[in-house]
């Protein structure tokens, strides 16, 4: 079982704007889960990728406040994390329920802190080749100070 | 948390589909422990041309009067059925109540004829004198100076009497200046209380008049977020469904603007793309939600907390 051609393609524009244009590291696709065995391979939803931005792209604002409490706002940019990617179309259309089975599937690396959310970065693609990135949390976040 | 609360339900009155609460006790304890501030909707009595800043009552949106209605503090009713239903099924609390208007109008009838007589009865005195004045004037020159004398005794008299009485009749008097010269008292002077406290005693539940509330779809998220303490006002001003502050939004600014859907209803990622890109310019989150259905709402069924799951958007600057 794989994902229609057209996910695929999506996905490996994503991949590539991500490796040139923004200088991502450990770039990596996935179309099925992980921690499942061989022979029954769970198909994600979507095609994800997973990669390292060459600096911290978000900081919660909890964070940001205890950061600027100790002055260490500066060892932010160096301590980057691995971020999730979804890569989507513009004339696609989502619903809410695709969107939870999209984070249900995401396996972190390693459980959250407490009182954190899983989230994603959605790429979305348009023909022109242009490509925004939106973070999604599963949940009800509170925006960053900036 | 309601049994230990003795506190009487907030009386939310429905006219013509908008919600009001007229009772400025309940708007406060609405906006201390329900986290619901909504929009004040009353011209001030003082300005009522001015539409900048507006009095009681307060219009809630219908997810607010649902919400109200669930959580057991507030009944909504239907005032156009209302009214004239309690009026024509009075008790005797409610007719003693009634005895005492309509004694405050027979009471302002009585005094309103009286004054009308009293005036009548001096401005014929004071014609009269006046006319006697002439009269006397005319033939004063040969006679004594005793009549002359008398006579502006009088008018100063009536004068005194005019201006003694004239601020005492009601404004109507003034308003009305047919009133001041016609023949007849008014007929009907109805006295206007300030306020029908004492017709609205209903107890909830037993009443039939309570009123359905219409919310639209994107109730459950409002639900939920409420439940959460966060507080909402209607989103117009950035182009979603609430604005939602962490607090009172005296003190906040707000963090998201939400917008509900339906778990299966398909969402535009353009649209997705604006809110979010108009959430990080104004420093807010975009966010959505709505009721989780299908196999995930039975499992959740338990936990009504579960029940919406929402998302937050926020533009990643990359």
């Amino acid at each position: 079982m794989a994902h229609p051609d057209y996910l695929a393609d999506l996905a490996s524009t994503v991949y590539e704007n991500l490796e040139s244009q923004h200088d991502w590291t450990l770039l990596e696709s996935h179309t099925h889960k992980k921690q499942s065995l061989p022979e029954t391979k769970t198909l994600l939803p979507r095609p994800l990728i997973t990669g390292l931005p060459p600096r911290r792209l978000y900081l919660h604002p909890d964070d940001q406040v205890e950061l600027v409490k100790t002055h260490a706002t500066y060892t932010v940019d160096e301590t980057p994390e691995i971020e999730w990617v979804l890569p989507m179309h513009l004339n696609e259309k989502f619903t809410l329920k695709q969107m939870a089975e999209v984070f249900d599937s995401l396996e972190l690396p390693e459980p959250l802190a407490e009182g954190r959310c899983k989230r994603l970065l959605m790429a979305i693609v348009h023909d022109d080749s242009t490509v925004v990135y939106y973070f999604v949390h599963d949940g009800i976040v509170k925006p960053r100070q900036n | 948390m309601t049994s230990s609360n003795p506190r009487p339900h907030v009386r939310i009155s429905k006219a013509a589909n908008r919600y009001l609460v007229f009772d400025i006790d309940d708007v406060m304890y609405l906006r201390r422990n329900h986290n619901i501030c909504s929009v004040f909707v009353g011209t001030m009595p003082q300005a009522p041309q001015q539409s900048a800043f507006m009095g009681l009552p307060i219009e809630l949106m219908a997810e607010e009067a649902q919400v109200l209605v669930e959580k057991k503090v507030a009944y909504v009713v239907d005032d156009s059925n209302y009214h004239p239903a309690r009026i024509a099924a009075a008790g005797p609390q409610d007719r003693q109540y009634l005895d005492v208007v309509k004694g405050i109008t027979s009471d302002a009838q009585r005094s309103m004829r009286e004054i009308t007589e009293a005036r009548k009865a001096m401005f014929a005195h004071k014609g009269a004198s006046k006319k006697k004045e002439r009269r006397d004037k005319k033939a004063s020159d040969a006679q004594s100076s005793e009549d002359v004398t008398v006579a502006p005794s009088v008018d100063a008299e009536a004068d005194t009497s005019l201006f003694d009485t004239a601020p005492e009749p009601s404004p109507a008097t003034t308003k009305n200046p047919s009133v001041t010269r016609g023949e007849a008292a008014p007929e009907a002077w109805l006295a206007t209380l300030t306020t029908s406290d004492a017709l609205l005693t209903p107890s909830p539940g037993q009443n039939e008049l309570l009123a359905s509330v219409d919310v639209p779809a994107s109730y459950p998220l409002y639900a939920h977020l409420q439940d959460k303490g966060y507080f909402m006002m209607p989103g117009l001003r950035f182009g979603c469904d609430y604005n939602v502050y962490p607090g009172d939004p005296l003190r906040f600014h707000s963090h998201f603007q939400a917008t509900g859907f339906q778990w299966n209803e398909d969402i535009k990622l353009l649209d997705l793309v604006t809110g979010g890109r108009l959430g990080t310019n104004v420093k807010k989150s975009f966010l959505i939600g709505g009721r989780v259905e299908g196999e995930e709402q039975q499992r959740d069924e338990t936990d009504k907390a579960l029940d919406v799951r929402a998302f937050s958007i926020e533009w990643a600057a990359m």
